[in-house]
């Protein structure tokens, strides 16, 4: 009997634009404008952005600017007029007066024992390990994300299946990896990058399956899931972004990670190709002469030191940043 | 928990049974012969190739090995000392990175601890930022370099310790080497434990316990350490595995012989020693399953709450 | 709290104490070697660090005196055949170190062992070097009774050859050619000879008190049942392995080690200190650096290299005196020959095989002019302007390797512009089955010669010759080594030596491969120890005469 009145458009008015009173002293904010907030408000990882950008910019900028290229064998004018190669320089500055004691170019981090300038190839080999690190670990970051999510959403046999492939993949040890993986690529950039790939997603799907078994009883979940929303849709549209928090930290703290493991592949003589140089290749070259020539091995150590030092405090910026939020949810 | 603890471990064993077959195809893959060739006719490597059973097909080569393996028998090296049998020298190898990965893990673990609950304790003071440098500083110095200059300072500038590992002197001349190891240990145990336990510090039940009138050690040990430990342990778990299996430069810079040392020979030498490599890839991951499956067990026992969890499931 | 603490320094400051004062014996002599032993059964030993450590524990036929002299041992003396066939050794009366007698037939159950075994180093008893009877027959499968070896009684060891070999008593001081107590080796379980001091017999200088497969420390003492004991002084000594140059360096210093062998870097080190350059040796080794092309027409990158003045320019285009000064520093020496520069002396004239470096000027120097008409040629006949070759090399010996092949690359690119040289380093087994299964363009090698004579080189480049295969094949080279070898010029000194010269030439004017130096180690002595002989060829280092004082 009662007809249900179906407002029709003639019913509203604009009654144009009002003075809304906005508290603006405590004004409600986006998660990630919140998280940027604390992040930037911690002294430490703010001091980390910085040490790292400075890397970056010297690892971009300091070998174009350099005069030398990092692989070209130097050579200088000793005291007797003669041309001989500039290996294993100490620090100097060009000095033209006494040339008993300096030669006449500058070498800043001196020269290493092939007489190239350490300067730009400290700078180049930053340049290379930064590459290597970002783009495996975003590369890992987007298979182990996917994996680990994948395997925590359908949990039972899925996840067992999935998990038991992790513990094989991450039992294989990683020189066995590379040697086989070079039977297919050419030994480089590539090949470290490869073998990093294989080795390191493992980590990251761990943290993204932990995150999706608390994510997935959630109540929006099972609110997506009432309408109708696929399996899919709901690991990669509901549970995805709200696993980039600790993902984004696991990335953090895994930059290092990446950087240390090309490091020791260089170590053990399976990493980056000579006259080509990174972190890792240059830190094991000096090693062969730590005792008696050690300001060779200074400035990659403390490169490496500092990126290191600049991510752990990001990714420890990061996680408190992100930690409130997490347990208001 | 009976039948749970079967289950996991009957998953294990599958699991190892296929690291086992894919480890075995892979090594199959990797160029070089398991025996030096350098002077050998192209004739005589088929002949010693048929004569190591490598021209039979791959899924007979195989089951070959896994009947061999199920009389707990690792066959004989191929390029490796003498083809003599693998077991007694694995285990030796073995005996020597364990020992040597348990004194650093023992005292990893200690100093570790004790940092971090320092850290924890005096939060946001002077020794907090302390163990904080400390233990940023142990992440970011790779462990070789730390260890020449431990070498270079204790065995060589004050030569107290002997500068090289002596099995004969075992105790004494393994501290240099298992502090270095260590190294990354202690820094990653204190920054989880400082982390952990102010989380848990800033918990309900610690404020309850505290109002409740407990204080200082009793404190810690009931209500904050116990708590802080199921991640802790955690995280421990895989270094464990690390650093049994031999740090591979630790071993080299300070003459040990590992397994790390044995991995390096058995695939960078003149020949790869499949024997070998499959042997200590078996024992890497036997080693890394078994402690997960103990991990899993262990939280059981730590944390009261996955134990009713167990129990309301079955 | 705290007590737990300080208990736990407690601990940590007894086991200090409690194990300091368990002091090593400084006085001991400690030998570096450079890598592991891999194996004391002479024949499966493949490296220099096993045939050293066997050498000093088990005498063969023959020793080497310090001069490099074949001298006897075992064998109180021999008889020759008169057309060079057959060698008559008669035995001294040693003992085993578990008080056997030493006999014809250990040598003779030996020998026979190593060519059914069939491993790398079998090669020594066949054709191409000992030439003994029915070896290649008996490496191939036949019954290892068919060797030409024989004990008519337990002191005569008669070995029958297919063909003349002028430096056979020489071989007789190589590990391969050494006795294995048959009895005892019997009673042994299969595979574990030579794994322990007690799987293991000695009949030589020293005895092994310590050893484990793999360990980086190797007990010996003085053998008092040794036929030579009168002559030995030596009594505890130890080896100790260390793979790095630096670690040797300061483990000298602080007095752990004795004898230490150092690379380039810590030689200059060392030469700036007045003290420690008294303790600098630098021995001459004969072992060969030299780069190989593959000249397989079809390989990867259209077979450039089967142009011989492509590889004459690279050959030209590098500058080995001053890869040898300014980045090898240990004392290795430039080389323009195939053969390295101080190696297999002539028996009557007692020079140096390759004493006349300049010989092959016209081929082999540094010559960048000369390179780059090669280069030009090379160029036209090809009708490519860039080439980009793969270089290869392992990567498991040291920096000075890795040293060589950068400097080798910054000299050809430099000097023959179009040229890309990609450094490729990888392990010693994947390099060795690149090099032998032909996907490689170039590889820097190098030869450890087993025996001090010319033809431990000259038969690697043979058609038949060798693993590592260069693909180039030429009939006249091919002839003049067989002649050499099994051929009519085996019996004639003077002949087959001067036959080599025009082999060397064949090789060197094709630059078949381009020789780039002459290995030499650089070894800090400690003062008080003399008398250690160094060796160009077969076993490196002999410590029977060493003293201490």
């Amino acid at each position: 009997m009662n007809k249900i009145y179906t407002p029709q458009k003639e019913d509203f008015e604009f009654i144009g634009e009002r003075n809304i009173n906005i508290d603006l002293n405590f004004a409600s904010q986006g998660y990630w404008k919140g998280v940027a907030i604390h992040f930037l408000r911690n002294k430490f990882a703010v001091t980390g952005v910085i040490l790292v950008g400075i890397i970056i910019l010297f690892a971009i900028f300091a070998p174009i600017l350099s005069s030398y290229s990092y692989q070209e064998i130097i050579s200088i004018t000793d005291s007797s007029g003669k041309e001989i190669v500039a290996k294993s320089l100490t620090p100097q500055i060009a000095d033209s007066e006494s040339q008993k004691i300096f030669s006449d170019k500058t070498f800043i981090f001196g020269t290493d024992d092939m007489g190239r300038d350490l300067w730009t190839r400290t700078w180049q080999g930053a340049r290379v390990s930064l590459i290597i690190a970002f783009v495996t670990i975003f590369i890992d970051m987007l298979i182990g994300t996917s994996y680990g999510l994948i395997s925590g959403y359908f949990g039972g046999t899925v996840d067992n299946i999935m998990q038991r492939f992790i513990e094989i993949a991450g039992s294989i040890p990683t020189l066995v990896i590379i040697s086989i993986l070079a039977v297919f690529m050419e030994k480089g950039i590539g090949l470290v990058i490869a073998s990093l790939l294989i080795t390191e997603w493992i980590g990251m799907s761990k943290i993204a399956r932990a995150e999706c078994l608390k994510l997935k009883e959630r109540e929006y979940v099972l609110a997506s899931r009432t309408l109708g929303a696929g399996n899919f849709h709901i690991i990669f549209k509901q549970i995805l972004p709200n696993t980039i928090g600790p993902i984004i930290t696991q990335v953090m703290f895994s930059i290092p990670v990446a950087i240390f493991t090309e490091a020791f592949l260089s170590f053990v003589g399976v990493g980056i190709v000579l006259p080509q140089c990174s972190i890792g290749s240059l830190i094991e070259a000096g090693f062969n002469n730590i005792t008696i020539l050690p300001y060779q091995i200074l400035p990659p150590i403390s490169v490496l030191a500092v990126l290191m030092l600049g991510f752990n405090l990001i990714g420890d910026g990061f996680r408190e940043a992100l930690a409130p939020k997490i347990e208001d949810m | 928990m009976a039948k749970y603890i079967t289950k996991r471990i009957l998953m294990s064993l599958l699991t190892l049974f296929l690291i086992t077959f894919v480890l075995f195809v892979l090594i199959r893959i990797m160029p070089g012969d398991p025996f030096p060739v350098e002077r050998m006719s192209a004739e005589m490597i088929l002949q010693k190739r048929a004569e190591l059973g490598l021209d039979k097909p791959i899924l007979i080569q195989f089951s070959d090995y896994m009947s061999m393996l199920m009389q707990g028998n690792f066959g004989n090296g191929t390029s490796l000392y003498n083809g003599a049998p693998i077991k007694p020298i694995l285990i030796k190898c073995m005996e020597n990175s364990f020992k040597i990965g348990v004194i650093s893990i023992l005292f990893g673990t200690t100093a570790g601890l004790f940092l971090g609950i320092t850290a924890a304790l005096n939060r946001g003071k002077f020794l907090d930022g302390l163990c904080t440098v400390f233990s940023i500083l142990g992440v970011c110095i790779p462990s070789y370099v730390f260890m020449i200059f431990l070498q270079y300072f204790f065995s060589y500038k004050i030569p107290f310790f002997p500068y090289f590992f002596d099995p004969s002197r075992f105790l004494f001349s393994s501290i240099m080497p298992s502090i270095s190891l260590s190294l990354f240990t202690v820094s990653t145990v204190a920054r989880f434990t400082r982390n952990e336990m102010v989380e848990v510090m800033n918990s309900d039940y610690v404020k309850l316990a505290e109002s409740k009138g407990l204080y200082g050690f009793e404190l810690i040990r009931k209500h904050i350490l116990r708590n802080a430990l199921i991640p802790i342990v955690t995280v421990i778990a895989p270094l464990v595995v690390d650093l049994m299996t031999g740090a591979m430069v630790m071993e080299k810079i300070y003459g040990v012989n590992g397994i790390g040392k044995l991995m390096v020979d058995a695939i960078a030498g003149e020949g790869i020693d499949y024997n070998y490599v499959l042997a200590l890839g078996i024992v890497f991951s036997a080693l890394y399953i078994g402690i997960m499956l103990i991990l899993d067990i262990l939280y059981g026992i730590i944390d009261p709450r996955i134990r009713i969890a167990a129990k309301e499931t079955k | 709290m705290k007590k737990f603490l300080l208990l736990t320094l407690l601990i940590f400051a007894t086991l200090i104490i409690g194990c300091g004062d368990e002091s090593a014996s400084k006085d001991k002599l400690s030998v570096m070697l450079g890598s592991n032993v891999v194996s004391l059964d002479t024949a499966q030993a493949t490296d220099s660090a096993s045939f050293e450590v066997i050498a000093d524990c088990i005498d063969g036929l023959m020793q080497l005196d310090s001069d490099g002299k074949a001298i006897p041992a075992i064998a109180e003396s021999f008889d020759i055949s008169e057309d060079g066939k057959t060698y008559t050794f008669h035995l001294r009366d040693a003992k085993w170190s578990n008080g056997d007698d030493v006999t014809a037939d250990d040598f003779v159950f030996a020998w026979r062992r190593h060519c059914q075994k069939a491993e790398e180093y079998s090669y020594m008893l066949g054709s191409t070097v000992a030439c003994v009877k029915n070896a290649d027959a008996v490496i191939k499968g036949a019954d290892p009774k068919t060797l030409g070896v024989s004990a008519p009684d337990s002191k005569t060891f008669v070995v029958e050859l297919d063909a003349p070999v002028s430096f056979f008593p020489a071989l007789m001081t190589f590990p391969t050619f050494f006795p294995i107590n048959e009895k005892f080796y019997n009673s042994l379980s299969d595979g574990t000879y030579g794994t322990s001091p007690d799987t293991f017999l000695s009949n030589g200088a020293f005895v092994l008190t310590e050893y484990l497969p793999g360990t980086a420390n190797i007990q010996l003492k003085k053998n008092s049942s040794y036929w030579n004991a009168d002559k030995v002084t030596l009594n505890d000594w130890q080896y100790q392995v260390v793979s790095s140059s630096d670690n040797a360096l300061t483990s000298f210093k602080n007095g752990t080690l004795n004898v230490v062998t150092i690379s380039g870097n810590q030689v200059e080190h060392v030469k700036q200190d007045a003290e420690l350059s008294k303790n600098l040796n630098t021995i001459a080794a004969g072992s060969l650096n030299y780069i190989s092309f593959n000249q397989d027409p079809k390989n990867n990158h259209g077979g450039a290299l089967a142009n011989a003045n492509l590889r004459l320019a690279i050959s030209n285009a590098v500058d080995r005196e001053s890869l040898v000064n300014n980045y090898i520093m240990d004392g290795s020496e430039a080389t323009y020959t195939a053969i390295p520069v101080k190696f297999a002396p002539n028996a009557e004239t007692g020079k140096y095989f390759a004493e006349d470096q300049k010989q092959f000027s016209d081929y082999v120097g540094f010559d960048v002019k000369k390179a780059r008409e090669y280069f030009e040629k090379a160029k036209s006949e090809l009708n490519k302007d860039k080439f980009t070759l793969n270089l290869i090399y392992a990567n498991d010996s040291g920096d000075t390797i890795v040293k060589v092949v950068q400097a080798i690359k910054s000299q050809v690119e430099e000097n023959l512009p179009g040229i890309t040289l990609n450094l490729q380093p990888m392990p010693k087994a994947e390099y060795l089955s690149k090099v032998t299964s032909d996907s490689y363009d170039i590889a820097v090698t190098n030869w450890v010669p087993d025996y001090d004579d010319p033809m431990t080189f000259f038969t690697l480049w043979t058609t038949e010759g060798c693993e590592i295969a260069e693909h180039w094949s030429n009939a006249q080279y091919d002839k003049i080594i067989a002649d050499c070898t099994t051929g009519e010029l085996a019996a004639n000194y003077n002949a087959r030596w001067a036959a080599m010269y025009d082999a060397e030439k064949i090789l060197l004017e094709n630059a078949v491969i381009a020789p780039l130096y002459t290995n030499a180690n650089s070894v800090l002595i400690s003062s008080n120890v003399k008398g250690i002989e160094f060796h160009a060829a077969g076993v490196d280092r002999v410590f029977k005469s060493v003293t201490t004082k």
